[in-house]
């Protein structure tokens, strides 16, 4: 909503009050300022005019040579524009002076007639866009006078966001109320002094519905639609509303003014009786920007005998329209209701100065001094004769009284107010009270559909105490530095992964079918019903898809890295088990890494990542776990494995589907996998089992043996630790050739005794010992052995 | 008598000296001039043939030529070595000004980083962080929160449905943990609830269809909008500087009453908005099952708003196209 300073001026006596203040009151008052700024034309020698003469150019058709009276001279001044004769009063822009982007007017010859300045439009002088032709000002004003002087050319303009709870505020009557405690002064209502002298003709009521509690008129005969007054074009121009003519112009002044929507219909285009009812399913009605507008039976409309002649609340009619040839004039002034209006207007994406204010309800008793106020602006320059005003008013609506107890005004804000200040504040609200010792009983008025608890009067005095008013107090929790176990496991496996150069990212949740079907094509998918875009409608079922999209857009980009990982939520339709009623999510660690950097112009390059490096990850990650081969869609066939620990599925990793690697065309290896987050224990990540040191020299062994290709060898290594459990040892594989159908694998024993140093003999027992039980065990052969 | 010049011999040692090429030279002229057949080892065989005079005089003689060359030997040695591994050392040029080892991406997401700070300020403080679903409920969303059935917030145009009944969604808010949390644990409540919220726009420079919230939620007895107050303010100054004001302006939130919004001063003096806050609107704790006279506040910030503020950074976009170029700088 924007706010001038001089139309707030017509409510409240702020003329005088800097405009930092009033800023500063808006925003305390819960208007928070979008823009702000100074109004200042700067206008220079632009004087009014009195136009003399008009005769031809002796050298062109398209101009005409007026002799116009400037105050202290006459001078003569070429103009192109034909709507105005002898007599007209105009703004003139005198001989250096400057109008609208600074362009100066000097004197200047036109095809050979020397013009001494220019008679001006409006657009000319930045007041508004008109392109019908000169200015003309009203014939009162004197020859010479100062153009700037007269209308309040040094303005100030706030553009103020009003919150949804707060209807009664779109209007100047509505910001004036509310700073009228504030600035400690009383509002300047208008007072009418209507006489009516017409009856009225048509028979106008608010229909059977309750959507429409009261619907108001008056009708107006003798009128003559033409330009609104000056300062009136100017003030709608200035919050932002089109000029159209005096009819369409004084409603919106209205609307603005006091927050009531009106409607002038051509009184000569309606017949029979008024009202107001839902319209029938497919009913159809032509708005003013000439839509035909398709309407069923939750959209109210405005009847004549005939047909529906506006869309209640939203926009008119087109065929009722008020035109340039009409003389008569049905005026509306109506309360429909909030809800209805709103679906009607979203429902055709149709969003009108006065559907906001209806949707967010406007005072149910200001339908009258509506139209009373319309009339008042014609009172001084029209023949015009009118009607009584009818309202007919249901008297549904009546705000219910509501008791707040003082104690808990302290309760919530942690102050005591005092009880002259809640007075004051009731009364420059217009709140109806009943002051008790301990308690106050107040009805809302009209206007204020957000008082109906204690509280909501307790948020209006806090507001009016000034937020930034109140002590400051520091309230803390028990348990301090207490995050909670996600947010810690969340830290650690970040921390983990980011120590080893891989990169913590943040994808869209939203995917194509296809990304989800790559990993994942036995689930069903959650999908979103009214999606941004339609073929990402899927909420992913995994993050590696998301993961490869980063990776490529990296490699792609020759941006040098190729390790990324990402925590966050995947989704399916399948039973939630933590969270009844709402789809299976899951916060999953992804991580992926190719087997080269994307450049190749590094000594980096050299690196060569592959599985084991994966494995060795997932080590710092959760120190113990087991693998087992697993078949997953989108996976190596033999690289694909799932994580376990504690014999409890936590995740799974391996390599990229080959096929799928050269769809991508991707020329390395691609490793990625996910770790279920709500698997996890940090506790047991973290878990440490102390071995005490050996204090005796140590034995090495490197065995080297012939094994099957399809034999872990970790299940060696297990075997010996478990032959040497009562030792201190370290225990690796240092070599695994293939060759065709054979396989050597190297390990490399290195055991402590805790009790004694081991001579040659115990030493060979050992080693014959786990030669022995291996080849059994296990069906294989040793080699060699080499003891140093 | 002396039938060696010791003279001549020391000269010619040092003769030696000059040649020397290799630290190996060394070991040769110790043999050449000290070893088991160096003529200084062939005189001291021949002393005792002399008479104690001259052998003692003569002995010294030649004691002091060993001496003498011993210890130029050393000093020589030492030299040359010092030498040695100063001329190897100076052929080592690499040029430090090239960085090798390439910046690679090795950070947690920005909007993972401003999260962690502010979950640690308040941890600080005693909150906990809780978590909640991302695709809900919309009693959830919007009625435990208190917001009207006709509310905007509600349209299709602005929130993500996930089915035609509109009962399911992608929530717009975090304000949903709040919920949940208060259904499952009696007061008293410090929380804050890190995550995703959803809204249906398009991406560009200043919309995201997903972005990040921090909801915060204080219910223990007595707490005012004093304590509302005094916590918002000490997040601001530990998040962006002791220096910084603060200011609280009157707000509406369907879930909160009284609602504020925190505004900070930023550099050139504007203000700007970064968190939207408030007392629990009684109807909330009814919702939840909680005592209708409970006592608390909440507030939500935004995390993009947050990270945009601080490090000035120009488009929303920058933090979902995970470009390594935006990442790599935080």
């Amino acid at each position: 909503m924007k706010i001038l300073k001089s139309w707030l001026n017509d409510w409240l006596d702020i003329e005088n009050i800097s405009n930092s203040e009033i800023s500063e009151a808006l925003e305390s008052l819960g208007f928070e300022i979008e823009n702000k700024k100074e109004l200042n034309p700067n206008y220079e020698n632009i004087v009014v005019g009195k136009v003399l003469e008009v005769y031809e150019h002796p050298n062109a058709d398209k101009v005409r040579i007026t002799k116009t009276d400037v105050g202290n001279n006459i001078y003569e001044i070429v103009c192109g524009a034909w709507n105005f004769d002898v007599g007209a009063v105009v703004p003139v822009a005198l001989p250096n002076s400057k109008i609208k982007d600074n362009f100066k007017i000097d004197k200047r010859d036109i095809r050979g007639i020397q013009s001494n300045g220019m008679i001006c439009s409006a657009a000319e002088l930045d007041l508004w866009d008109d392109h019908d032709g000169i200015l003309l000002l009203d014939d009162k004003l004197l020859p010479g006078t100062d153009f700037s002087t007269i209308y309040s050319s040094n303005d100030f303009i706030w553009e103020v966001g009003v919150t949804p709870n707060r209807g009664d505020c779109m209007s100047y009557l509505g910001i004036a109320r509310e700073l009228s405690k504030y600035f400690n002064k009383k509002l300047k209502h208008k007072k009418s002094n209507l006489k009516p002298t017409i009856a009225n003709i048509l028979n106008a009521g608010s229909g059977k519905i309750k959507e429409c509690n009261s619907y108001g008129s008056v009708e107006i005969e003798n009128f003559n639609v033409t330009n609104s007054s000056f300062e009136m074009r100017y003030r709608l121009t200035q919050v932002g509303t089109r000029i159209i003519n005096n009819v369409v112009d004084i409603t919106n002044y209205i609307l603005y003014d006091i927050g009531q929507p009106l409607h002038a219909f051509d009184r000569d285009k309606l017949f029979g009786k008024i009202s107001v009812r839902k319209a029938k399913n497919n009913e159809q009605i032509t708005t003013l920007d000439s839509q035909v507008r398709k309407l069923d039976s939750n959209d109210l409309v405005i009847t004549d005998d005939d047909k529906p002649i506006a869309l209640a609340g939203v926009m008119g009619g087109l065929e009722t329209e008020v035109s340039e040839t009409t003389t008569n004039l049905l005026i509306e002034s109506a309360y429909f209701d909030k809800v209805s209006i709103m679906k009607t207007s979203r429902k055709l994406n149709l969003i009108s100065d006065a559907s906001i204010r209806f949707e967010r309800g406007i005072d149910y008793k200001i339908q009258r001094y509506g139209l009373e106020r319309f009339l008042m602006e014609l009172k001084d320059n029209q023949a015009i004769n009118y009607s009584e005003i009818n309202v007919d008013d249901k008297g549904n609506l009546k705000n219910k009284k509501v008791i707040l107890e003082y104690s808990e005004i302290k309760k919530l804000l942690g102050i005591d107010l005092k009880e002259s200040f809640i007075k004051k504040v009731l009364k420059f609200l217009m709140i109806e009270s009943e002051v008790n010792k301990e308690s106050v009983k107040f009805t809302p008025p009209s206007w204020r559909y957000d008082l109906d608890r204690p509280v909501d009067l307790i948020e209006e005095l806090a507001k009016h105490y000034g937020f930034n008013n109140f002590e400051s107090t520091l309230p803390q929790g028990v348990h301090k530095n207490n995050k909670g176990s996600y947010w810690d496991l969340k830290s650690y496996l970040s921390s983990v992964l980011t120590s080893n150069n891989f990169q913590e990212v943040q994808t869209l949740s939203f995917v194509n079918k296809d990304k989800n079907f790559l990993f994942n094509p036995e689930k069903k998918y959650v999908q979103v019903f009214n999606a941004i875009d339609q073929s990402s409608r899927f909420m992913r079922s995994n993050l590696m898809s998301s993961l490869i999209d980063v990776y490529k857009l990296n490699y792609e980009q020759n941006n040098l890295s190729n390790s990324y990982f990402e925590i966050n939520t995947i989704f399916d339709t399948s039973k939630n088990k933590i969270y009844e009623d709402v789809p299976n999510q899951n916060i999953v660690l992804g991580f992926l890494t190719s087997s080269t950097l994307s450049n190749t112009d590094t000594r980096l390059n050299d690196q060569e990542l592959d599985l084991y490096y994966v494995k060795n990850i997932l080590t710092q990650l959760l120190s113990s776990y087991d693998l087992e081969p697993i078949t997953k869609p989108g996976f190596h066939q033999n690289y694909s494995f799932a994580i376990l620990k504690s014999g409890q599925i936590i995740g799974h990793f391996g390599q990229l589907a080959t096929e799928t690697q050269m769809t991508l065309e991707f020329n390395n290896e691609i490793y990625l996998g996910e770790i279920y987050i709500n698997k996890l224990n940090l506790n047991n990540l973290k878990e440490i089992n102390y071995v005490p040191l050996s204090q005796y020299p140590f034995v090495k062994f490197d065995l080297s043996f012939s094994v099957p290709i399809d034999l872990s060898a970790n299940l060696l290594v297990d075997e010996i630790n478990d032959l040497l459990k009562d030792n201190e040892n370290s225990i690796e594989i240092f070599d695994d050739f293939q060759q065709e159908n054979s396989r050597n694998l190297g390990i490399r024993i290195i055991t402590r005794s805790y009790d004694k140093t081991y001579d040659d003999n115990e030493t060979r027992e050992i080693l014959m010992n786990i030669s022995q039980s291996l080849e059994s065990k296990f069906n294989i052969k040793l080699n060699s052995s080499k003891n140093d | 008598m002396p039938e060696v010049n010791t003279d001549k011999i020391f000269a010619a040692f040092l003769l030696r000296l000059e040649e020397v090429a290799l630290i190996e030279d060394f070991d040769d002229i110790e043999k050449e001039f000290l070893g088991k057949n160096s003529l200084l080892s062939e005189e001291r065989k021949s002393l005792s043939s002399l008479n104690e005079v001259s052998r003692k005089k003569y002995g010294k003689l030649l004691q002091d030529l060993s001496n003498n060359i011993t210890y130029k030997l050393d000093e020589e040695k030492t030299k040359f070595k010092s030498k040695f591994f100063i001329q190897r050392e100076l052929n080592d040029n690499n040029d430090i000004s090239i960085d090798w080892y390439k910046n690679l991406g090795n950070k947690n997401h920005v909007l993972t980083n401003v999260m962690n700070e502010v979950v640690d300020i308040f941890a600080a403080i005693g909150y906990t962080v809780s978590t909640g679903p991302e695709a809900e409920t919309s009693w959830h969303n919007f009625d435990a929160l208190n917001t009207p059935d006709w509310h905007p917030a509600r349209y299709e145009s602005d929130t993500l449905y996930l089915d035609n009944k509109l009962e399911k969604l992608l929530r717009t808010q975090t304000s949903t943990v709040q919920v949940r949390h208060m259904q499952n644990n009696e007061p008293p409540v410090y929380i804050v609830a890190p995550g995703r919220v959803y809204r249906s726009d398009q991406l560009d420079a200043t919309h995201s269809p997903i972005f990040h919230q921090i909801e915060g939620l204080a219910v223990d007895e007595n707490l005012t909008f004093s304590d509302l107050k005094g916590t918002l303010e000490y997040f601001v100054k530990e998040f962006f500087g002791k220096d910084l004001k603060t200011k609280f302006i009157p707000h509406f939130f369907p879930f909160t009453e009284p609602s504020a919004e925190v505004l900070v001063s930023w550099k050139d003096g504007e203000w700007l908005e970064i968190l939207g806050c408030g007392m629990v609107d009684p109807n909330v704790f009814k919702h939840v099952g909680y005592d209708t006279d409970s006592q608390g506040f909440a507030f939500g910030v935004g995390v993009e708003r947050l990270a945009m503020i601080r490090y000035g950074i120009d488009h929303i976009k920058n933090f979902y196209e995970n470009d390594l170029r935006f990442l790599r700088q935080f």
